[in-house]
């Protein structure tokens, strides 16, 4: 190539224009040409039409709002809010009287929580679902099936609203609680036992710790006990057991560092235990069973692609259906699970923005109600965009941490 | 123990499925019973729910709510050419690509039935019987021995032109009502076609440019797409509706210095940019895979000919690509279908937003269960018969199988 370049140098215009590379140059910069021409004019046409009505288009922008704009400030965040927002997760403290700063960071943080638990369960219920859907009991595999095509073919935003205004909303009112001794149920809120920590917590987690520490220890001896004499030496049991003795011992050494706490109902509020709002239940529920019924068929679909062999071949080598299932089919199926289960955990993600619907307040509505308040629609709408796409490149990262883990341990052996 | 013969060895048998199915084991049976109490319970609440405390009059009353929106009754007739339109030609393309198996037919009436029924009053029911006969008209024409044999080829590409023509024209239909009285199912409808129809062409150019070797085009797609896929429909859907209207508003929209008329945009076809980019990026993502399903043999064959690249893209790598991906493309189009409902924060009158229009009517107060699971109903109906014929579709085309 290079040499068929020097012998036939471009003499003349035509030449150079028949030349692939002189081609793909000039087609790339005219289209580069066109975007930024495009782009332009769209951003000039909002900046003008903007400055007709007397809204300043990119607030962030020091002096001119005009097209170059090179240093961003974001001023207006630092405002007062002057809203408040029902519920903030992590132990967050956040009131009307803080900034837009504040009230963005408490929305991020409720959708992270919701996101997080909602993953977490529509996991276990996926996991559960999937496998009924491949039972030999006829009907829980077709009430299994229904439970997908159901939650499946119906929208999430129906399936929400459905939630939190036919349910939530429905259950007793407050002044007349269905109060099951251990649980509290209102249309203020669900609240279910949960612990209180202690003094002494710090302390027993790290006795939890070094449990942990020692139970693998145990775990690994049993393993390579068992490996080398082939008599069966429990090593998981033995493991379970170590750790949860060592927890019991530090328990009632530390001085009982949790204790439970039920919730009860103190002037017309719900006080102690674990409590969702209303609003947050619907939002926990809605998410969880729609995405799990996603994550059921990706269940069922990776246990399907196993060559029925590989179950066969194991009973015929005498493990049993626990060992079929822990060492043959399912370090298996999780290498063909994965990826489509990131993708429902990103789609779970990007689907709390629905919160709006029950009155939530995630990032989204947050960011809705600051754009309403102060008009800054651009800087809003670009900080969401930033805030889902670093949600999804957090959990596409992990998850192919976790993936390419599969391989490497697949590929040592 | 039937005194008549015949039935015992039936009996026999039940006896003995369940006894395989459900009761082998302690832990079966006790799933077992598990189960039908659960199903019991279920049955007895939908029944209780859907027979004795429902009130239907809030789905009786809105019933023009729920299927048209605010679409003024004089120009219904529009509407109706639309659905005779498509009929037509559904069943016109349905005999051409395959034989309407029964199965499919049966779940597909099944599903219509409960939309039939409700639709049946005044006119309606002829009408809707009308749309019928013109399906199966066309079907029948689709099947005579001339377009089955000889001209098959030409009367497919026929039907495809059709296909693609139908979308101007029924815009153009309806259209002659303002966009913001459109709601219901039927706004459901245009969204959802509109919203996959006008974005194919650019989710393919798309993947093409994903595709491409030339950096600078290649890193612009795959931006676009990666950025649109990274971010929640809703806040596109926002964007669209805050930005829209002022980049291309109608005021002052300058394209170098002169001033041109811009468009005017209203909720709805603001709602519709927002859908097409969204989807655009989704259908190339597909267009991607189908793209990769080809064998590079191909290409190279193909060059080994002499093609040039536009040729080699529209001979031989497009229509082997696009075959493949048609079952993910049906997919992509029943998710968008359930996705339009996020045009309620929009305030738009979509299907959803009929449900919460009409119970929060002063008459249907209270009535939000009624309103809300017949909606969830319509949308189970549309999305499940869509799913299991795309199913249907991917056994036919044998995708994945070769």
């Amino acid at each position: 190539m290079s040499v068929l370049g020097k012998q036939f140098r471009p003499a003349s215009v035509l030449t150079l224009w028949r030349n692939v590379r002189v081609q793909r140059f000039v087609g790339q910069a005219a289209f580069l040409l066109l975007v930024f021409t495009v782009v332009y004019l769209l951003i000039d046409n909002m900046s003008n039409e903007l400055d007709r009505i007397g809204v300043r288009l990119f607030p962030f922008v020091n002096g001119s709002d005009r097209f170059p704009f090179f240093s961003l400030t974001w001023d207006f965040l630092e405002q007062r809010a002057g809203f408040d927002i029902a519920e903030s997760s992590f132990g967050r403290d956040y009131s009307a009287n803080d900034s837009y700063r504040d009230a963005y960071i408490t929305g991020v943080l409720n959708t992270i929580n919701v996101s997080a638990l909602g993953i977490v369960l529509a996991t276990i219920i996926g996991l559960f679902v999937g496998i009924g859907r491949l039972s030999k009991n006829w009907l829980v595999s077709h009430v299994a099936l229904a439970y997908v095509e159901t939650f499946r073919n119906v929208p999430l935003l129906v399936q929400l609203i459905i939630w939190y205004v036919v349910v939530y909303l429905k259950l007793p009112r407050i002044s007349d609680p269905l109060d099951l001794d251990f649980a509290v149920i209102t249309n203020r809120g669900v609240a279910v036992p949960f612990f209180n920590t202690e003094s002494g917590f710090g302390v027993w987690v790290i006795v939890l710790a070094a449990g942990a520490v020692v139970s693998y220890a145990v775990y690994r001896l049993r393993l390579r006990r068992e490996e080398s004499t082939g008599d069966p030496r429990y090593p998981g049991w033995w493991a379970i057991g170590t750790f949860l003795g060592i927890g019991a011992i530090g328990f009632l050494v530390t001085g009982l560092p949790l204790s439970g706490e039920t919730p009860s109902i103190a002037d017309r509020q719900v006080v102690g235990g674990f409590k969702m709002s209303p609003e947050y239940g619907a939002l926990l529920t809605g998410l969880t069973l729609y995405t799990a019924a996603f994550i059921a068929e990706n269940v069922r679909g990776s246990i399907q692609a196993i060559p029925k062999g590989q179950a066969e071949a194991s009973a015929a080598l005498g493990l049993n259906a626990f060992q079929r299932m822990r060492y043959v089919i399912l370090p298996q199926t999780l290498r063909i699970l994965i990826p489509p289960t990131t993708n429902q955990y990103l789609n779970l993600t990007k689907n709390s923005s629905l919160a709006f619907a029950v009155a939530f307040k995630d990032v989204f509505d947050v960011g809705r109600v600051i754009t309403n308040q102060s008009g800054n629609a651009v800087p809003i709408v670009a900080l969401l965009m930033v805030t889902y796409l670093s949600f999804s490149l957090l959990i596409s990262l992990v998850m192919n941490t976790i993936n390419s883990r599969l391989k490497w341990g697949e590929n040592r052996r | 123990m039937s005194v008549i013969g015949v039935q015992m060895p039936e009996r026999r048998v039940v006896v003995r499925w369940a006894r395989e199915n459900l009761f082998d084991g302690p832990w079966n049976t006790l799933l077992t019973i598990g189960m039908v109490s659960l199903l019991g319970f279920m049955g007895y609440s939908v029944f209780n729910f859907v027979v004795i405390t429902a009130d239907w009059g809030v789905v009786d009353a809105n019933r023009q709510l729920f299927f048209v929106g605010s679409y003024p009754r004089d120009d219904f007739w529009r509407v109706w050419s639309v659905l005779y339109l498509v009929a037509g030609l559904a069943g016109f393309s349905w005999a051409l690509w395959s034989r309407i198996t029964f199965r499919l037919m049966f779940v597909t009436s099944l599903g219509m039935i409960p939309i039939f029924v409700l639709m049946a009053h005044e006119e309606a029911a002829l009408l809707t019987l009308g749309a019928l006969v013109t399906f199966a008209a066309a079907y029948t024409s689709g099947r005579t021995p001339v377009l089955q044999s000889r001209h098959r080829g030409t009367a497919r590409n026929a039907a495809m032109l059709f296909w693609v023509m139908s979308l101007p024209v029924s815009w153009a239909l309806l259209d002659g009502v303002p966009t913001r009285l459109w709601g219901g199912l039927l706004l459901t409808m245009v969204l959802t076609v509109f919203g996959i129809g006008i974005a194919f062409p650019f989710g393919v150019l798309l993947a093409l440019g994903r595709a491409s070797t030339l950096p600078v085009i290649r890193s612009f797609c795959v931006g676009f797409i990666e950025l649109i896929r990274g971010v929640p429909l809703i806040t596109i859907l926002f964007m669209a509706f805050l930005l829209l209207p002022l980049a291309i508003g109608p005021e002052r929209t300058i394209l170098f210095g002169i001033p041109v008329t811009g468009f005017e945009l209203d909720t709805v076809l603001r709602a519709l940019v927002g859908i097409i980019i969204f989807s655009a990026a989704y259908l190339a993502e597909i267009v991607r895979g189908g793209l990769q399903a080809v064998p590079r043999g191909q290409t190279e064959a193909a060059k080994a000919l002499g093609l040039g690249t536009p040729h080699i893209l529209t001979f031989i790598v497009l229509p082997q690509a696009l075959r493949a991906v048609i079952p993910a493309l049906v997919g992509q189009f029943i998710s968008l279908f359930k996705d339009t409902s996020l045009v309620l924060v929009l305030g738009l009158t979509d299907l959803l937003g009929a449900a919460q229009q009409a119970y929060t009517q002063p008459d249907f107060i209270g009535d939000q269960s009624e309103a809300l699971f017949f909606v969830a109903l319509l949308y189970w109906v549309v999305a499940f018969n869509m799913s299991r014929a795309s199913q249907q579709l991917e056994k036919t085309l044998g995708v994945g199988e070769r």
